[in-house]
């Protein structure tokens, strides 16, 4: 088999993104001794943990045929609102505070994306703004919960179970329950069928502003658990957390080939997808590259991974 | 002895391990219409996108006025004067009559030599002189979203006439018009042979070939297997020579009705009514309104249809609460029923994922002996569930929409036009399948163009006229093409 036939064999069983993963992972091995060392490996691994939720999310939306750019700002909301509860009323009101936060922003979305028809970019572009006003409108600008919050809250943002971080474990939990419900239950199939086509979905009974409405609440909820997730990291609510998180996201969800137009995209690949923009991050730091020139090449994946898009429609 | 405005010689395409055409040899003259017919799949379209440029031939030559030509776009076949007028026409909605039809060809304005803007009025002129020749006198400004769909193949066909196109491919041109626009569609095609015009042209409706071509190639699993002369061929010879057997109806007896299944409430001028066992008829020409019966008591329509469905008074406001009521629709356009990409399975499961909802999740294996039984029932070809729709004939995509409503077990079936662009086969197929749905109890509602299709599988036809029934007739006092064509005023 010639080259170019093993490459489109693998293209047809969709592990393009996997072969991505592994090429660059051997490449920064190769390159670096310090890339395979245990601290690396786990830095990559809670590094990827936050990301890797929203990505989750985002998974749902750009499936169903949308686009989130407000989850940055919601991230940054629900840390610090998390944080600002459970100062004054403990761990489990906090958390939970922090999630509704996220819960209510993606409904807001949903709810003007969805039944009033308005353009999913203009209106999470609104709303990215927004939300972050609202934060540092509630923080003031400064970083909450610094001293006070519970050390319960701070150890989870630090500690391992069973080796590994619990940080890592809610993605991976997250990971198996999503796939679960994407794949196994009629709400799953709807957004697939929604976004690879709205009218024949609308005309076979589907009611598709509610499935498309419940794509951002998803995204949004899981937003707020990288908030919660973040600000434990953090030890703290940081008001400028969360910038640029929706153009990583994205950028992962498509790396792990998911469809811009909806209908196509599996939530595991999403992960690898972040799994490739971590590893690229770090491999350019562990080669010493300037952090400007970091810049100009995560934005060069990110053209790149959406022209790989297009070429593979095209066909 | 003249040269044939184009040639195709020894063609040979492989898709895979299929071969589309074979060997397959075919010209048309100056001046004559030579239509293409054949079964979805017999290698029609795969010809003609050859001809136009789009796929290139594994083996053989094509030839324009006797010159040997290698298209690699669809460019190069327009500019050796091969156009081709698709079933989806390739306007702009949002520009004018005249801006679509020097769209691709812009003429300028020069000042000293330098292009300083659009010649509109010379544009305007060009369509205006254009048109006049296919007897069609528009607005040239008048945008084209606001023209019907008969007037805006005529813009298409102007288009490729100002292009000085001596080749016309016409894919199917009469499946979305009403039998005035056909008229009009025939005697613009007159004109244009006596021009010189060499027009191929492909239909599947066989009646229109007797009447219309000059020659006729007919094509079946990728080879010519007859091309026949003006008056040696007719409409059962047609179908034998495409399907390889002979064609017939199947006569019906007259089913048993049952009770009640659908009643709408609000006295209109337009009301349906709908029994067990009844397949009613909607005739009518463009603008009749009987698109919007039928997308009414699917809840597509504003105003919603107030229904008593087997006695329970329904409002129907939205498709969810029609399929809720035990009603599926095939709508007009096929690309409305299915979503494309994705695999026949997920599209026959579309509108019952609930039903296979257990506590433990979805249904799998349940959902999939569905899928494999309907495959098998409708003969939906190949038999591949894991196939994306976009890769199916015509035909087979038509039966996974209805193999979707069986699925879900649908009481009532509103369809408008299913056979539209069918091939005879999978219509005869599609024609069973109705009649066997009222037979065992269910309700149709058949919207048609095609008034042989109406007379040989209603009970009762309504004839529509501006939204109004204007007639009623059963199939006890006999129905007839001929009588439906004076019903609706046609």
């Amino acid at each position: 088999m010639s080259w170019k036939q093993t490459a489109a064999q693998l293209h047809v069983r969709g592990l393009t993104p996997l072969l991505t993963l592994l090429v660059l992972c051997a490449f920064t091995a190769l390159a670096t001794d310090r890339f395979l060392s245990p601290l690396n490996l786990t830095n990559i691994l809670v590094q990827s943990s936050i990301m890797a939720v929203i990505a989750l999310g985002m998974t749902f939306v750009i499936i169903g045929g949308g686009f989130d750019l407000s989850v940055g700002s919601t991230v940054a909301l629900s840390g610090c609102i998390a944080a600002l509860v459970m100062v004054k009323a403990g761990l489990v009101l906090g958390i939970v505070a922090g999630i509704a936060a996220g819960v209510l922003v993606g409904l807001l979305n949903g709810v003007v994306i969805a039944l009033l028809g308005v353009n999913p970019f203009i209106t999470t572009l609104g709303t990215m703004v927004l939300v972050r006003g609202v934060v540092f409108l509630i923080t003031a600008g400064a970083p909450v919960g610094d001293e006070g919050l519970p050390s319960s809250f701070v150890a989870f943002g630090s500690e391992r179970f069973l080796g590994i971080h619990y940080l890592v474990w809610v993605p991976a939990v997250l990971l198996v329950l999503l796939s679960w419900v994407m794949h196994n239950t009629p709400h799953g199939r709807r957004i697939y069928a929604v976004g690879g086509g709205r009218d024949a979905s609308y005309l076979s009974g589907i009611p598709v502003q509610r499935v498309i409405a419940s794509t951002y609440v998803w995204c949004g909820t899981l937003a707020g658990i990288a908030g919660v997730m973040l600000a434990a990291r953090l030890q703290s609510g940081q008001p400028t957390a969360g910038e640029f998180y929706e153009l990583t996201a994205i950028a992962a969800v498509v790396l792990g080939g998911a469809a811009l137009h909806g209908g196509e995209g599996t939530l595991y690949k999403s992960v690898i997808g972040v799994f490739i923009m971590v590893v690229l991050g770090n491999s350019l730091n562990l080669l010493n590259v300037d952090s400007y020139w970091q810049r100009v090449a995560v934005g060069a994946v990110i053209i790149a991974a959406a022209a790989a898009d297009r070429l593979r429609w095209r066909r | 002895m003249t040269e044939p405005a184009a040639r195709a010689s020894g063609i040979t395409k492989r898709f895979g391990a299929t071969a589309a055409l074979d060997d397959v040899s075919f010209d048309v003259m100056p001046g004559e219409i030579h239509a293409l017919v054949g079964e979805n799949g017999a290698g029609k379209s795969t010809l003609i996108r050859i001809l136009g440029g789009v796929h290139g031939p594994d083996r053989g030559e094509i030839y324009v006025d006797g010159q040997a030509c290698h298209f690699s776009s669809p460019r190069e076949a327009i500019a050796a004067g091969i156009a081709t007028i698709p079933q989806e026409l390739r306007l702009v909605p949002a520009l004018s009559i005249a801006e679509n039809m020097a769209l691709g060809d812009l003429p300028m304005r020069k000042r000293l030599g330098f292009a300083v803007g659009l010649d509109r009025a010379r544009m305007r002129r060009e369509a205006r002189e254009t048109l006049r020749v296919l007897d069609f006198a528009p607005d040239p400004d008048c945008p084209v979203r606001q023209l019907p769909f008969g007037e805006r193949q005529l813009v298409a066909i102007g288009k490729a006439l100002r292009r000085r196109c001596r080749v016309l491919i016409l894919d199917e041109p009469t499946a979305a018009l009403e039998s005035h626009e056909i008229k009009r569609l025939f005697g613009v095609l007159g004109r244009m042979r006596e021009q010189g015009v060499a027009i191929i042209y492909i239909s599947h409706r066989l009646d229109e070939i007797v009447s219309l071509a000059d020659r006729c190639t007919i094509l079946r699993d990728g080879r010519v297997v007859a091309v026949s002369r003006r008056g040696e061929f007719d409409v059962a010879a047609l179908v034998q020579a495409m399907t390889g057997r002979i064609g017939h109806d199947i006569h019906t007896e007259t089913p048993s009705l049952g009770d009640t299944l659908l009643e709408e409430t609000q006295s209109r001028e337009d009301g349906m009514r709908l029994r067990a066992g009844e397949v009613v008829g909607l005739a009518g020409l463009l603008g009749s309104g009987k698109g919007r019966v039928l997308r009414r008591l699917f809840g597509v329509e504003a105003e919603p249809a107030r229904v008593l469905i087997k006695g329970a008074p329904k409002r129907l406001s939205n498709p969810s609460h029609a399929v809720a009521a035990g009603i599926g629709m095939v709508p007009g356009e096929r690309g409305l029923g299915l979503i494309m990409n994705q695999s026949v399975r997920d599209n026959i499961l579309l509108a019952s994922l609930d039903r296979f909802a257990s506590r433990k999740g979805f249904d799998r294996s349940a959902a999939d002996r569905t899928v494999t039984t309907l495959m098998e029932l409708l003969d939906i070809r190949p038999r591949r569930a894991e196939l994306k729709v976009s890769a199916l004939s015509g035909g087979n995509q038509q039966k996974v929409i209805l193999a979707k409503w069986l699925a879900r077990e649908v009481d009532i079936l509103l369809l408008d036009d299913p056979t539209q662009g069918v091939d005879v086969a999978a219509k005869a197929q599609i024609h069973a399948l109705v009649r066997d749905f009222a037979k065992r109890g269910g309700g149709v509602l058949l919207g048609s163009s095609d008034l042989g299709e109406l007379a040989r599988l209603c009970g009762t036809v309504v004839a529509l006229h501006r939204g109004r029934i204007c007639a009623r007739m059963e199939r006890t006092d006999g129905l007839s093409e001929q009588k439906l064509l004076r019903a609706i005023g046609g």
